[in-house]
């Protein structure tokens, strides 16, 4: 059973990506015109009755946004995403079963479940200002979050439901208004960062050994090398700026780092399969002018030095917010994107403080080459936000 | 919200889901794509009345499985898929040339043999949900997966022993 299943799973993942909503409503529109220049009245009405009778024999269906059910203990195959819950919308429908700060992970085959061990985040200006975090690793078979039952982040094998825990307690309280998590490719190291700095540092633990060490707060952890030696860090706010530390672990002599200010504000990547680069755009969105975006390059982490710049063509015009995430080989890199109506801010305010209850729309992934500036979309994605979704390796830096 | 954004976010819920379906029943990318827009035209067309049932995804998985069905019983043009396995024998532990095979065999298979072996063994349905989603009795449900199952023994003999333990197995379930 399983390994036909599994024959069947993978013939599946070479299904293609597909956005039908649009195209479908088009169709349809079309097609209404038409049957009502032919006067089909009669036809309609003939259906109609097939649905009522059709829908009187379906089974229960457990895929169901109303029957997601919690994360089985194990045997739960490759994620590809994961996305927040908050169930005031200021406007629109939550999702059914909705539960308030909660993390739903989809499998790729378009499972989805609750994670009811990861910690609910708070919504600012309504339960409390606290976020939890949760991250999926770049193979899309682990995930890390924090746990209230340990008091601090676990790491979980989704395939064995094997589990483990950091071995430094992090208090809730020191979560943070907005943490990030970066778990390593073999599970075995968790960077974990917030802001506000609070008292706290940022940490980095070392499952495996059972150990841990502090790093800088503010500072989002964007790549780790495979031994777990060398960290690479980026600062998007006030300024944008990289950091690399090396030498994590040292028996006697002390890490080395190597910090760069940039010239101007980036969307700055995970850093590259090369180890050495990441994929920027210098952020050219204003309060007045919210939709535009500067040109895409490689950027040197230890120098700040741009090389192949390019236009980035194949977007639509009105996305208003990029995060670049994962890459999926060494020149594409996926960006994730939201579209709102580019208008500026003066006409549209935002109200501060309940910018996590905001309705739920859809958000679309564009793998972007790095070297020809193109674009090629991915999937779409229904949330409340970008921040509120996760996909597999490192977090976005916005 | 309108109607239109309430189907917008069933869709973006759903389609890959679906999508991933309807790729294993038609085994080809373009086919899928066009199988299951018909399907959402349905879906849209019934959505008023859909989207007060519990389980609209169910009516769309349902008419995705008897559409391909019924496309399949009128069309006659042969499907080819897009690589070719190797003529010599194989691990059956190599699992690209797996998939080559499966993929080659599984469109070999009348279209209600291969819709049982996509409910039953990808989607993971018991018997009867999958006699429910096909319009048929639990008995035809297991006759078409065991023909369905011999059939894929002679169409990929080297993964025939895989095939047979399988069967096997369900005769314990």
């Amino acid at each position: 059973m399983t390994w036909l299943r599994n024959v069947l799973v993978d013939l599946a993942d070479d299904s293609p990506e597909v956005d039908l909503a649009e195209r479908t409503i088009a169709a349809h529109h079309r097609r209404r015109l038409t049957a009502i220049s032919y006067g089909a009245a009669a036809m309609v009405v003939v259906v109609a009755l097939g649905v009522t009778a059709a829908i009187r024999l379906l089974p229960g269906v457990p895929q169901d946004a109303a029957s997601v059910r919690d994360l089985p203990a194990r045997g739960v195959g490759p994620l590809s995403h994961a996305y927040q819950t908050f169930c005031k919308p200021h406007s629109g429908k939550a999702p059914a079963g909705c539960r308030d700060g909660g993390w739903r992970v989809v499998t790729r085959s378009g499972r989805t479940y609750h994670v009811p061990e990861a910690l609910p985040g708070l919504a600012p200006g309504r339960t409390g200002v606290r976020d939890s975090p949760l991250a999926i690793s770049r193979d899309a078979r682990k995930i890390a979050y924090y746990s209230a039952e340990e008091g601090t982040f676990q790491v979980r094998d989704l395939a064995s439901g094997r589990t483990t825990t950091a071995a430094r307690k992090v208090p809730e309280t020191r979560l943070g208004r907005l943490s990030r998590l970066m778990l390593s490719d073999d599970g075995r190291f968790l960077a974990f960062s917030k802001v506000p700095d609070l008292t706290d540092p940022a940490v980095l633990f070392d499952l495996r050994d059972g150990i841990a060490r502090d790093l800088p707060n503010r500072w989002v952890p964007i790549g780790l090398s495979p031994n777990g030696s060398t960290i690479t860090l980026a600062e998007y706010s006030p300024r944008s700026r990289l950091r690399t530390i090396s030498n994590l672990w040292p028996s006697s002599s002390k890490s080395d780092t190597t910090s760069v200010t940039l010239p101007a504000h980036y969307l700055i990547s995970p850093l590259a399969p090369d180890g050495k680069t990441v994929a920027v755009i210098e952020n050219l969105s204003t309060a007045e002018k919210p939709c535009r975006h500067g040109r895409l390059a490689f950027m040197d982490t230890l120098t700040g030095e741009k090389r192949k710049t390019t236009a980035i063509s194949g977007l639509p015009s009105d996305v208003s917010q990029i995060s670049l995430r994962t890459w999926l080989n060494t020149e594409e890199v996926t960006a994730l994107t939201s579209s709102v109506r580019c208008r500026p801010a003066s006409e549209e305010p935002i109200k501060v403080g309940v910018a996590i209850e905001q309705p739920y729309r859809t958000m679309t992934a564009y793998a972007v080459n790095v070297r020809t500036g193109k674009a090629r979309k991915l999937a779409t994605y229904r949330a409340q936000g970008i921040v509120a979704i996760v996909l597999p390796g490192p977090p976005g830096t916005r | 919200m309108d109607r239109n954004d309430s189907f917008r976010e069933f869709v973006v819920d759903h389609q890959q889901a679906l999508m991933r379906t309807a790729y294993l029943l038609t085994g080809d990318a373009h086919q899928a794509e066009d199988l299951l827009q018909n399907v959402l035209l349905k879906v849209l067309g019934r959505w008023s009345r859909l989207a007060r049932v519990e389980h609209p995804e169910a009516y769309a998985r349902k008419a995705l499985v008897n559409q391909h069905i019924s496309w399949r019983r009128r069309r006659v043009r042969s499907e080819f898929p897009t690589a070719e396995p190797p003529d010599r024998p194989y691990s059956s532990e190599d699992s690209t040339v797996v998939r080559l095979v499966m993929r080659r065999a599984l469109m070999r298979l009348p279209p209600r043999q291969r819709a049982v072996i996509v409910l039953r063994y990808y989607e993971d349905r018991t018997e009867r949900e999958t006699a429910e989603l096909m319009n048929c009795s639990v008995g035809t449900v297991k006759s078409q997966a065991h023909y369905a199952l011999a059939r894929l023994r002679e169409l990929a003999p080297d993964l025939a022993p895989k095939l047979t333990d399988l069967e096997a197995e369900e005769a314990y379930r």
